[in-house]
């Protein structure tokens, strides 16, 4: 591996820029860096360059910890989004820059002056300044200059950032074949993902400062583990999907609603579904379309855009899987954006407000257990102030998911008929009563639980803790799936009783090491262990009295128990969210 | 359009694009204000400080220097000026380079007291030190007995200057710094390039037609100064007075011609500084502009 990194943070005034990012990359790569602004990928290539220390974690470059080596004697090539090149001195001063600062011969660096400027192809530049260039031009001279030590890594923060369409094309293909010509490792930045699939081998996805996957960009694309990911790479429409008993069916992903009353009497196993809008079907019926049957649309809007046309359909409530079901009336209405090739429009033209039936060539699932949030209350106005959680709202609104809510009463009385448990994580107030709700919701199949009170402010660290023996794999996933939508730093706690031996310690802090690596392979998660010595109880309850702005993230040690003496936790005042899984 | 109302008029101008007689007697109005303004407070002192000096004829004007004292001051102004502007200019690189380049505590503070010699009256600033260093001052007893002396001799002087020129060569870099940025020093940083040879090589081209306006500027207060000098000088002839108080004296001394004599040399500095400086931001727009 040429580029290892471990764990590496950054803070900027308490908040986590980077957050715990482990990465390799390999000999010869081109990796490409992705993410929306602010979610730490310049920052991340400037703490590779030494450009920005590090707070934690280790930098390796073929093999040799750089963690403390400062810029200059890491031996990268560094190239800016706004080019940076000395604006007094001449193009071919500024490729020998670094060969100058090395004491190189002359005539050795008129010769490797001339062989950069023949690859970047701005031969018989030399003698112009930057400010006779052109913003392409600077650019590659920016890269040679970068180039001319001969470093093992090119690094480049979104080169192409400050150019126009055209040249940014052509730039994009000199530095691909520049990249190949000379084998050389290289993580590019960008916000762009046409750029990224253009350039990258691999590609890294960043959001809050956390690296949520890597992968070639067509596992990324067709397969992401992640919503962000999902929407993030090209256009998606994500769904839920309700595996009950009358088949599936399909909610929205997005909106808000509420749905009390009874539905049915057994839990729905519910799943967030991807829909590429290049992957739907249209068709003037049903019977008519070659793909698997969604649903009945119209169409709402139509957009000419050249080589394809796209759509945004409003589903119906006619669907199949939903025909004689009384509570879809309630149900808020499903978009789902289409994109189609001129082939398909010619077969079948549409027009705006026109019914068509909806088919799907692939679905992909999202293997993310936090598929929506229900509100859990007794009352409406306890359920209302619950929905009204800042935290609660921004998280759904990051995760693009639905925040529905669903009323009954603590005590169900014996004539009352049993309500249908909520999908996807439930959501309660914590309180006194806490215990009892989360008992009851437990009891019913309903996992993964959040307490929150009323008024928790969104957390900046994120414990987990395992209340059993092993830390079950749905935690994890649980764990993973929150932590890629918080920009919290996290850490998995481990207590052991205080009197506990020396193997006992040494087997403890090797079981948390071991789930660590669990999440990173599973999940791509990289997480902080912490070992402690104490009563269980107590020390937690230390740790998230310690500071504000806390969770908890309380892995049970079977499905559907929660121990008694974590009852403390949930009825603190005030309180901290505290997530069971 | 002699019928054209006032109204009409304000309305016709008002109309974006369209040159009409009202926007052009409104644009020679502000003009003809402006220069005025100019002629009657900056160009009419300028012009008679040269008739004055020249008013007994050149040969008259050129006496004047050849007096000891007048040469004296003359030579002591250089002296300090010499001393003063490089100190400036390495602590004004310093101060700028560490308010433009890191994130520390205390930076608006420094800020502020970076201007504070803009906001103090020179004579204050001339106290102080009269304060701190005259015979009945802190340091007083402690320099009279090692036989220092600082109030009424060159190092008050020096240290007054010191004290109100400070700002100039600090506060023309600041913004300049901020807004070239940091970029092509870390690009150095990353090529290999030492601190050191990233300041000659890198910041110093970068910065160097801010720098020498500063210096210039900084030079131009410091042979200028009267008040907080006056105040720490003691005006002793031939000894420790400057241009501008040899200036003062002469004229008390209803010596016209030779008060004026020195005072066209300032002047001339002046209009030299003012001069290079349009030269600096010519060079500059010429460097930085496509």
């Amino acid at each position: 591996m040429s580029i290892t990194l471990d764990q590496v943070t950054k803070q900027y005034q308490g908040n986590p820029v980077v957050n715990d990012v482990s990465l390799a990359v390999a000999e010869g790569e081109f990796f490409v860096l992705l993410g929306p602004s602010g979610s730490g990928k310049s920052t991340l290539l400037r703490a590779i360059a030494g450009l920005t220390a590090a707070d934690h974690g280790r930098i390796t470059l073929f093999g040799r910890d750089v963690t403390q080596v400062s810029a200059r004697e890491r031996e990268v090539g560094f190239v800016f989004q706004n080019y940076a090149l000395f604006r007094h001195m001449t193009v071919g001063e500024n490729i020998e820059f670094a060969l100058r600062v090395r004491r190189v011969k002359p005539a050795e660096r008129a010769r490797r002056r001339k062989e950069l400027l023949d690859l970047i192809g701005l031969p018989g530049m030399d003698d112009r300044l930057p400010t006779q260039l052109s913003g392409g031009q600077q650019q590659r001279v920016a890269v040679a200059r970068a180039l001319a030590h001969k470093p093992k890594v090119l690094l480049l923060d979104e080169p192409f950032g400050a150019l126009d369409a055209k040249i940014r094309e052509e730039l994009r293909r000199t530095i691909r074949s520049v990249q190949r010509e000379l084998g050389i490792t290289t993580i590019l930045v960008t916000h762009d993902q046409e750029e990224a699939f253009a350039l990258g081998d691999r590609l890294g996805v960043m959001n809050l400062g956390r690296l949520l996957e890597t992968g070639r960009p067509t596992e990324l694309y067709t397969r992401p583990a992640t919503r962000f990911v999902a929407t993030f790479l090209g256009a998606a429409n994500l769904l839920l999907r309700r595996e009950a008993r009358s088949g599936s069916d399909l909610a929205p992903a997005r909106a808000e609603g509420e749905t009390d009353g009874p539905l049915q009497d057994r839990r729905d196993q519910e799943v967030v579904a991807m829909l590429r809008p290049e992957e739907a079907e249209l068709a003037p019926d049903r019977d008519a379309l070659l793909t698997a049957f969604l649903g009945y649309g119209h169409v709402e809007e139509l957009q000419f855009t050249g080589a394809l046309e796209r759509l945004r359909i409003r589903m119906g409530t006619e669907g199949a899987a939903r025909s004689g079901d009384s509570e879809t009336s309630a149900m808020p209405p499903v978009w789902i954006d289409v994109s189609r090739t001129q082939p398909e429009q010619r077969a079948f033209p549409l027009a705006s407000g026109q019914r068509v039936a909806v088919g799907t060539r692939r679905i992909h699932v999202l293997p993310t257990p936090l598929s929506s949030f229900t509100v859990c209350a007794e009352s409406r106005d306890s359920a209302a102030r619950l929905m009204e959680n800042p935290w609660l709202v921004d998280l759904t609104i990051r995760m693009q998911t639905r925040l529905s809510a669903q009323v009954e009463p603590l005590v169900a009385d014996a004539g009352a008929s049993p309500v249908v448990a909520p999908a996807g994580v439930a959501v309660v107030t914590a309180g006194p009563d806490c215990p009892a709700r989360v008992r009851r919701l437990l009891a019913r199949g309903v996992t993964p639980v959040l307490c929150l009170p009323e008024d928790a402010a969104p957390p900046s660290r994120v414990i987990v803790h395992f209340a059993g023996q092993v830390a079950r794999r749905s935690t994890l996933a649980v764990t993973a799936s929150l932590l890629r939508h918080v920009p919290a730093e996290a850490v998995f706690l481990g207590i052991l009783p205080g009197d506990s031996s020396e193997r006992t310690r040494t087997a403890g802090l090797r079981q948390l090491l071991d789930v660590r690596s669990e999440a990173q392979a599973g999940h791509g998660l990289d997480v902080r262990t912490e070992l402690r010595l104490g009563e269980r109880i107590e020390e937690l309850l230390r740790e998230l009295e310690a500071q504000p702005g806390q969770m908890l993230i309380l892995g049970l040690p079977e499905p559907g128990s929660l121990p008694d003496s974590f009852e403390a936790l949930l009825t603190q005042s005030p309180g901290w969210p505290v997530l069971l899984a | 359009m002699v019928g054209i109302t006032a109204s009409s008029a304000a309305e016709i101008s008002a109309r974006p694009g369209r040159r009409t007689v009202a926007s052009v007697v409104i644009r020679w109005a502000f003009i003809g204000v402006s220069l005025g303004f100019l002629a009657a407070v900056l160009l009419a002192p300028l012009a008679a400080v040269f008739t004055t000096a020249l008013g007994e004829g050149v040969a008259a004007y050129f006496r004047s220097f050849a007096d000891a004292d007048t040469g004296a001051a003359i030579r002591l102004t250089l002296f300090t000026a010499a001393i003063v502007v490089p100190l400036n200019t390495i602590f004004g690189i310093c101060a700028a380079w560490a308010i433009a380049k890191f994130e520390f505590r205390g930076k608006a503070f420094l800020m502020t007291l970076i201007d504070l010699p803009f906001a103090v009256s020179p004579i204050v600033s001339g106290l102080v030190y009269v304060l701190l260093f005259g015979a009945q001052g802190w340091f007083g007893s402690w320099l009279l007995e090692h036989n220092i002396e600082v109030i009424f001799a060159l190092p008050g002087i020096v240290l007054a200057t010191l004290f109100v020129t400070f700002p100039y060569v600090a506060r023309e870099l600041i913004p300049l710094m901020e807004q070239l940025g940091n970029d092509e020093e870390e690009a150095a940083m990353t090529l290999g390039a030492s601190g050191l040879m990233t300041f000659l090589r890198v910041t110093l081209p970068k910065i160097r037609w801010g720098l020498i306006y500063g210096v210039i500027l900084c030079n131009a207060r410091a042979m200028g100064e009267f008040g907080a000098v006056s105040v720490v000088s003691g005006h002793i002839r031939g000894l420790t007075t400057t241009m501008p108080l040899h200036i003062e004296i002469l004229y008390n001394e209803y010596a016209f011609v030779g008060a004026f004599a020195v005072a066209s040399l300032l002047t001339l500095l002046a209009v030299i500084t003012l001069i290079v400086k349009s030269l600096m931001e010519w060079q500059a727009s010429r460097a930085s502009g496509n």
